[in-house]
């Protein structure tokens, strides 16, 4: 899209002029973003139609709350990813209300997460937690990513796993609590 | 790896909250928490700043060019500008918070600017509060807007309150009982509906005031907590610039 010296403004510039109803700076935050934002819709959402219904939604909603954007709490990046992801998760919740789920093997399971190499932009963040992942159990790390790609409730991840709940409970808490712990060192 | 199971602490929760395992009702518990006390949002904050960054692992992708169309048609970007743009400019409403007279006076100035500039707007009917705290800090600034019967009520920097506790917002008219207006929030932006019966008793004789509640407000339809700050509504001067009320706070700083 254009590559004028607009690329120089950080996402949290144009999220404050955003809130100030600049339509154009809205614009570029649009053009900034939304490309990694489809990607995770379409990831999570698993329907194209879905996805894009739910990045609309979300960018409406950008659009009418970047005033309650609070940098000291997020980044832009975090605050815009949450937004959307938030979304995906409700309607996701909505949908499974009337759906069954399948089953899932998890030793079997094809591991989706592509490292840290996967594209060159990834964050040093991202990396760190790709290590930290890397070094936990490898039926805590699966479920993890499962979880956070999917938007699965413990008790779907149990069903699908095929684990009593209290077990997927227990993987992933630990999970949290051995990344936690990997982060802050 | 044999760590024993425990039952989640609050900041499991939080973490939990964020990769996205708990059902709806636990969601909207943990999202009431995060709106309630600034604790909280900062810890499920720091989460997000801990696992979000998995979602890098998924490859872009753009998104078809009639996502971005039904974006501008949705927000109305090509009909003719309409008065709720302004209304809706809460980072405006923040900085009217900021409470230095100076800074009230630009932004009072520049509000002033937008509104000579915009075709052919109506005079907005605004008024105003700043919510003072004893000690003279600016708590909260109130905006009202007559014509749509709102109010926004923005924290002028996080406010501290006991767990478990919230604050509401009265409008005390003078020499009149004390009129609950709703439940705002310690750290950020709200905006209250009005029912006539307030919007009629907004003037320059009424009062704003905020006390600290049980959660989900007075359980007796009075203040029952603490008053911690409080500050007149000013009327809105000629030409329909906003004045503000601001709530200075009256109870005694916590030592930092």
């Amino acid at each position: 899209m254009n590559d004028t010296p607009t690329d120089t403004e950080t996402l949290e510039q144009l999220l404050a002029r955003t809130a100030l109803q600049d339509r154009a700076a809205f614009e570029r935050l649009y053009q900034r973003t939304s490309s990694r934002l489809f990607g995770l819709c379409v990831r999570m959402m698993r329907d194209r139609g879905e996805a894009e219904e739910v990045l609309q939604e979300a960018f409406i909603t950008v659009w009418h709350r970047a005033g309650t954007y609070n940098p000291t709490l997020a980044s832009a990046n975090t605050w815009l990813t949450t937004l959307v992801r938030n979304r995906i998760i409700d309607r996701l919740r909505q949908r499974r209300e009337s759906t069954s789920t399948e089953t899932l093997d998890l030793e079997h399971l094809p591991d989706e997460a592509q490292g840290p190499a996967a594209h060159a932009e990834a964050s040093e963040n991202a990396v760190r937690l790709e290590r930290c992942l890397d070094q936990l159990d490898a039926k805590y790390s699966r479920s993890v990513r499962e979880a956070f790609f999917t938007g699965a409730t413990y008790k779907e991840l149990a069903m699908r796993t095929q684990v009593p709940l209290a077990t997927m409970k227990s993987w992933i808490r630990r999970a949290l609590m051995q990344l936690r712990t990997c982060l802050e060192t | 790896m044999n760590t024993p199971v425990e039952p989640p602490t609050d900041d499991l929760r939080y973490a939990e909250y964020v990769l996205g395992v708990l059902e709806r009702d636990e969601r909207a518990a943990v999202e009431r928490e995060i709106a309630a006390s600034s604790a909280a949002a900062a810890a499920e904050a720091q989460w997000r700043e801990r696992l979000l960054p998995l979602a890098e692992q998924v490859a872009p992708q753009a998104p078809p060019e009639r996502v971005w169309r039904r974006i501008r048609a949705a927000l109305e970007f090509d009909a003719t500008r309409s008065g709720a743009g302004f209304w809706d400019n809460l980072r405006l409403w923040h900085w009217l918070t900021v409470g230095s007279g100076a800074l009230l006076a630009a932004a009072c100035a520049a509000l002033l600017f937008i509104l000579v500039h915009r075709p052919a707007a109506p005079p907005i009917p605004y008024m105003a509060a700043t919510i003072t705290e004893h000690n003279g800090q600016v708590g909260w600034t109130a905006t009202m807007d007559i014509s749509q019967a709102r109010m926004v009520v923005v924290p002028a920097a996080p406010q501290t309150v006991q767990p478990g506790r919230t604050p509401e917002l009265w409008l005390i008219p003078a020499g009149g009982r004390p009129i609950a207006v709703g439940l705002i929030s310690t750290h950020a932006p709200i905006t209250l509906a009005l029912s006539a019966g307030l919007v009629a008793r907004l003037g320059p004789t009424a009062r704003l005031a905020v006390s600290i509640e049980p959660q989900g407000g007075s359980p007796t339809g009075q203040p029952t907590g603490p008053v911690v700050a409080a500050g007149p509504i000013g009327a809105a001067p000629a030409g329909g610039v906003p004045a503000t009320a601001q709530l200075i706070r009256t109870a005694p700083q916590r030592p930092a």
